[in-house]
């Protein structure tokens, strides 16, 4: 198998709060998506496909469940020889003593060893927690071809959304010239997609000299950046097009679920260049019940479908029995919708067991309501 | 449970699976969407506990050599193995290769007597659920040199033609094998399943390959009946003889049944098989999905009522399709009537409008075909 020198280190630490009780006991990239995925499957699917062999997963918030997942290398493939998936937590140093990972930088910074083991060249950077397709094959030989210090994913966003995000400034061959974090009035609508290939000897010392600094907030936005842009090295952006969604709230983790139903989505899962892989659990095939209607749904393996389901993504060995109607909703792994319930505009987590007849969510709602366990027991849905 | 060894015979010469034998074996035949007929007896053997398996193939093993691979199966990839044993050499282009008897001599170095105590001998053409190692433990509690799975038929004037009915005496040992010609409904059909020690099986091989070249292993079990002790083990639960097209098409059409499949599949008796990595299935706006079974990656349209539909199937608008199995990656056109057909799988259906077949007698369309 071919290889390449690139290692990639996937920050998967966040916690992702305004998720609320979808994270309360799962870290952001563990989250299920799109019927059988979990987030993280993304970023793992892309480095596979990349021919990279190397990645190591950096996780902190309540990863039991993530570590476990993300070290069976081979979900991926990524077990060749002489690579494989590393789950790296914070741990315990003979100088430092017991620390978190403080910052993104820090993150990087605390695993050196590891990458000096692996004799990476080049350090690719992700989040956990994006949901795209992305060759970084593609983007390291864009790196090498500039002879760049760093490279960063953009993207174009809409001028008025840019001032949510962290926007690179470039000339006009795509040298970034400045980086400006949520700028009150952007120059640019270059979005950083929070995607870096670094080479490694250089951002090596870059983590050094800032993990001396009490003030810095260690963060590759913040920090890392602005001191490669001071120092006059040279970065690069690499422009990307296509779908990238950070699924930060539960109505973009809804949204992002929903787009799968919309044809040329550009996430594409049914691309067989390009798959994303993930869990294979050994569940039964999907069962459409004599009475079911379905229209416009993407349904999973293992599912039992007896009800309505209009407009919705129902997971893995979810359940939609007798006369319930599900509409513009997402139900995750594993939860029952009992006979009769009526569900608009709801993100049912997984395992929530809805009674019979509950009435949850509504047309007109602005939000979507996020039906776990702790809210059904709140409202006293299923025990008037 | 490392004393039993799991071997899964290849199908006897009464299995006639019309058209869609003539690209593989029914073992490594499409059933259910995402499995294929030997997902249910490998599930079978791990699922109790036997993880040293061997696979005996006779012609066109490459489909199942691709789909069988021992992490799929939950087998441990140390102390466990699946050994797939082929025609190699001599034997590959002999005539007798045809009995199982020939495959059983030729690799019966592997079996070793002395670490292999019981070996279980199960049949790749029929699909059901049953805890081996409680048939063991019933084989040596029981004092018998051989034990037979069987199951009360009720259908066999039309089914398991071929197969083989046991006499049963009181003590419910076999005294009689016969082959099922279809005169009664009623009978014990043997589940070709046998449990023995290793020196009678090869000692049965032995015997079997000098008294013919023809012998199979139920041919000299058949034999023997008077001189060793044969006995009877039920089998209670669903079990199908996939011995025909018809019979092919009958089992996926009843299995969709969520109440037959759940007794089949359970979460304490998981069927394993390998992934394929399709995405989750998406049913289009204006498609109508009833009573069927559908597998992951395929994009839906169409109508589709009492059927099976394999993986990254895509059917289009207008397409109606009724009591059918559709093998994975095949396409159905727009405005394609299909009742009672099995489309086999990379099979174009386009300009031919409107096929019907009878559950008696389903169509085939063939493997690749363009129509």
């Amino acid at each position: 198998m071919k290889k390449n020198n690139m290692v990639a280190m996937i920050l998967a630490g966040g916690r992702g709060s305004r998720l609320f009780d979808l994270t309360k006991k799962v870290a952001k990239p563990a989250v299920h998506y799109g019927g059988k995925y979990r987030i993280i499957d993304f970023p793992l699917s892309n480095c596979a496909n990349s021919h990279i062999q190397t990645v190591g997963v950096l996780v902190q918030y309540e990863s039991i469940l993530l570590s476990s997942y993300s070290a069976r290398s081979s979900t991926w493939g990524l077990d060749s020889k002489g690579g494989g998936v590393y789950v790296l937590s914070p741990r315990e140093k003979d100088e430092t003593g017991l620390g978190l990972y403080n910052g993104t930088a820090d993150a990087i910074y605390q695993n050196r060893d590891f990458l000096d083991q692996e004799e990476a060249d080049y350090v690719l950077v992700l989040s956990g927690d994006h949901i795209y397709k992305m060759d970084y094959e593609k983007m390291l030989q864009e790196h090498i071809d500039s002879k760049a210090d760093a490279t960063i994913a953009v993207i174009e966003v809409p001028m008025e959304e840019a001032s949510r995000f962290g926007i690179m400034n470039c000339d006009k061959n795509d040298n970034i010239i400045e980086f400006e974090e949520k700028p009150k009035e952007p120059k640019s609508n270059l979005a950083s997609m929070g995607i870096y290939i670094f080479s490694y000897k250089t951002l090596r010392k870059y983590l050094v000299d800032d993990a001396k600094k009490q003030d810095s907030a260690h963060d590759f936005g913040k920090n890392i950046i602005p001191n490669y842009l001071e120092s006059g090295l040279k970065l690069k952006a690499y422009r990307f097009k296509g779908y990238w969604k950070d699924v930060g709230t539960i109505s973009s983790l809804w949204e992002a679920n929903m787009d799968l139903l919309e044809d040329n989505n550009g996430l594409d899962l049914f691309d067989p260049n390009w798959k994303i892989y993930t869990d294979d659990p050994a569940n039964a095939p999907q069962i459409i019940g004599e009475n079911a209607e379905i229209s416009n749904a993407l349904i999973t393996q293992g599912a039992v479908v007896n009800g309505k389901v209009k407009h919705s993504v129902i997971f893995s060995e979810a359940k939609v029995n007798e006369d319930a109607v599900v509409t513009d909703s997402v139900v995750m792994n594993n939860a029952v919708i009992g006979k009769g319930a009526k569900l608009t505009r709801c993100l049912v987590m997984d395992d929530v067991k809805v009674p019979e007849k509950a009435v949850l969510g509504s047309k007109n709602s602005k939000d979507i309501l996020l039906v776990s366990k702790a809210y059904l027991a709140k409202e006293g849905v299923g025990h008037e | 449970m490392s004393k039993i060894l799991g071997l899964l015979n290849f199908e006897p010469s009464y299995v006639n699976v019309e058209g869609l034998e003539d690209y593989r074996p029914i073992s490594a035949t499409s059933v259910l969407g995402r499995y294929r007929v030997i997902d249910f007896m490998l599930s079978n053997f791990t699922n109790s506990g036997i993880d040293n398996i061997k696979v005996y193939l006779k012609n066109r093993p490459r489909s199942i050599v691709e789909h069988i691979s021992g992490t799929s199966y939950n087998i441990n990839s140390k102390s466990g193995n699946i050994q797939m044993l082929m025609g190699e050499g001599d034997f590959s282009n002999n005539a007798f290769y045809n009995v199982d008897v020939q495959a059983f001599k030729t690799y019966m170095e592997f079996i070793k007597t002395e670490s292999a105590s019981y070996v279980v001998i199960a049949p790749s053409h029929f699909i059901f659920k049953q805890d081996f190692s409680e048939m063991v433990n019933y084989h040596v509690k029981s004092r018998n040199d051989i034990t037979v799975l069987y199951q009360a038929g009720t259908n066999l004037n039309d089914h398991a033609l071929g197969g083989d009915l046991l006499t049963i005496d009181e003590n419910g040992r076999v005294i009689a094998f016969d082959k099922n010609r279809g005169k009664y409904k009623k009978g014990n059909l043997s589940l070709e399943t046998y449990v023995m020690d290793a020196i009678t099986f090869k000692n049965l091989v032995d015997e079997a390959s000098e008294t013919s070249s023809l012998y199979s292993l139920s041919d000299i079990i058949a034999d023997v009946v008077r001189a060793m002790r044969v006995g009877a083990y039920q089998h209670k639960g669903y079990c199908s003889c996939v011995s025909t097209l018809k019979e092919y098409h009958e089992t996926n059409i009843e299995l969709r049944q969520e109440k037959l499949l759940s007794k089949l599949i359970e979460d304490s008796w998981p069927i394993y098989t390998k992934t394929s990595d399709s995405s989750p299935t998406l049913y289009r706006e204006g498609a109508v999905v009833k009573g069927s079974i559908v597998a992951n990656g395929c994009q839906v349209e169409g109508t589709v009522v009492d059927s099976v539909i394999g993986r990254n199937v895509v059917i289009k608008e207008g397409a109606v399709i009724k009591n059918s199995v559709i093998l994975p990656d095949t396409f159905i056109d727009k405005n394609v009537k299909l009742e009672n057909a099995v489309v086999d799988r990379l099979a174009i259906v386009t300009h031919i409008k409107e096929l019907k077949g009878t559950a008696e007698k389903p169509i085939y369309i063939k493997r690749g075909d363009r129509i």
